[in-house]
């Protein structure tokens, strides 16, 4: 990000930019940058909270009326929490969708295939009446069916070919995997009668709890052992997060 | 929360020995007052309209944004899956907060919201995206840009 702030303002663009790893901006040591304390994916803090937001942006913006740089601020107020943001609370969120019991997860790859479908067909409802009412979804590339289906037949040996065919096996396969993450969490944080969950929640319910879950992992291991390079890097670095 | 030391291992390791590319001085452009300056966003979140090419790899390319695009329009095809990628799907503010500009703009409080905005897949390596910004440079200035807002993810 910063790199790209020198390339920009030497081309003579003005930049400002947020900065969500303050060691690195001290490193490479843009024209000017706003150092923010929240979560990686959440440069704005938090989702749903205009005036916080701006609060953010404004303070980005106005670094523009420094005189000379670098300039590298900090931004101390921590995002808005959800009232009871507690170890205990966060714990305690669930979706009562899980037919697998992680005690005893399916060995057999078809069972696993078996067990996304119909974990897919309780979650069906909730993200259908979320895109209705919201009139969005991030899924991006590949409808959620799509992306089970792509899953499946690559664990299963069923030759998956991607629609596009321009696009590899090994990207069809991580954005298959992302879409299917986004399908469970627009699902899961419109079940009846439930806070949708924090990310911690959504992350930890996911990969524990989950057959697609269960399956991606098995997807993973599949790609680290394949010839195709690319494969073997995106089962090792792009399917399952850091520390799951 | 993004202190590095409040990351857990091995994500903290990992974020901490990323390289960084080093460069001798900081370039530095002088711009109007901010009421009088029209904005663009600058992310690195691998965002593209729906239907544009997904980020597939390295690539040091960027893509796109209409800035009449709707948070309908909008996904994210960014290689890592070591981020939060949840507060997007709530509110693509979070990451692109182009309804706060385009407030701000309507307050006055920056001139104007860029007819178009670009997002770069954050994973590349810097020295892949220069030829690049030379000719998002370029794009910018045709739109009048005075100023862009860099925000990774």
């Amino acid at each position: 990000m910063g790199a790209l702030a020198h390339f920009l303002e030497a081309e003579g663009i003005a930049t400002t930019q947020i900065s969500l790893i303050r060691e690195h901006t001290e490193k490479i040591r843009p024209p000017r940058a706003l150092w923010v304390p929240f979560d990686l994916g959440r440069p704005l803090g938090v989702p749903d909270d205009p005036d916080f937001q701006t609060k953010v942006l404004v303070s980005a913006l106005e670094l523009l009326g420094a005189q000379s740089g670098p300039v590298l601020a900090d931004f101390l107020e921590e995002a808005p929490a959800r009232e009871d943001d507690s170890d205990a609370a966060q714990e305690a969120w669930s979706c009562p969708i899980s037919f697998s019991d992680p005690e005893q997860a399916e060995t057999d790859l078809e069972k696993q295939v078996f067990a996304l479908g119909r974990e897919m067909t309780e979650l069906m409802p909730w993200y259908d009446k979320r895109r209705k009412e919201q009139n969005r979804t991030a899924v991006a590339n590949f409808k959620p069916n799509a992306a089970a289906d792509l899953l499946s037949d690559y664990l299963l040996d069923r030759s998956p070919k991607p629609d596009d065919p321009e696009m590899t096996l090994a990207v069809a396969i991580r954005l298959a995997v992302q879409d299917l993450k986004t399908f469970y969490y627009e699902a899961a944080s419109y079940q009846p009668g439930a806070a949708p969950p924090t990310s911690q929640e959504f992350t930890r319910w996911f990969w524990t709890q989950t057959a697609a879950g269960h399956l991606i992992r098995s997807v993973s291991e599949k790609c680290k052992t394949e010839a195709d390079k690319s494969l073997q890097m995106t089962g090792k670095a792009f399917l399952v997060p850091m520390g799951w | 929360m993004a202190r590095l030391e409040n990351l857990a291992e091995p994500m903290r390791s990992h974020i901490a020995d990323l390289p960084c590319p080093q460069f001798d001085h900081t370039p530095w452009v002088d711009v109007p007052e901010l009421a009088n300056q029209r904005i663009a966003l600058i992310s690195t979140a691998g965002l593209h309209r729906r239907g544009d090419r997904p980020f597939g790899g390295m690539d040091g390319d960027f893509r796109v944004i209409d800035g009449t695009s709707q948070a309908e329009d909008l996904v994210m095809t960014h290689i890592s899956t070591n981020f939060d990628r949840t507060g997007f799907q709530q509110d693509w503010n979070v990451v692109f907060p182009i309804d706060r500009l385009r407030q701000l703009a309507d307050e006055n409080r920056i001139g104007s919201v860029a007819n178009f905005h670009y997002s770069f897949m954050g994973a590349a390596d810097p020295s892949k995206m220069a030829p690049s910004a030379k000719n998002l440079a370029g794009l910018l200035k045709g739109d009048n840009v005075d100023a862009a807002l860099l925000i990774p993810v």
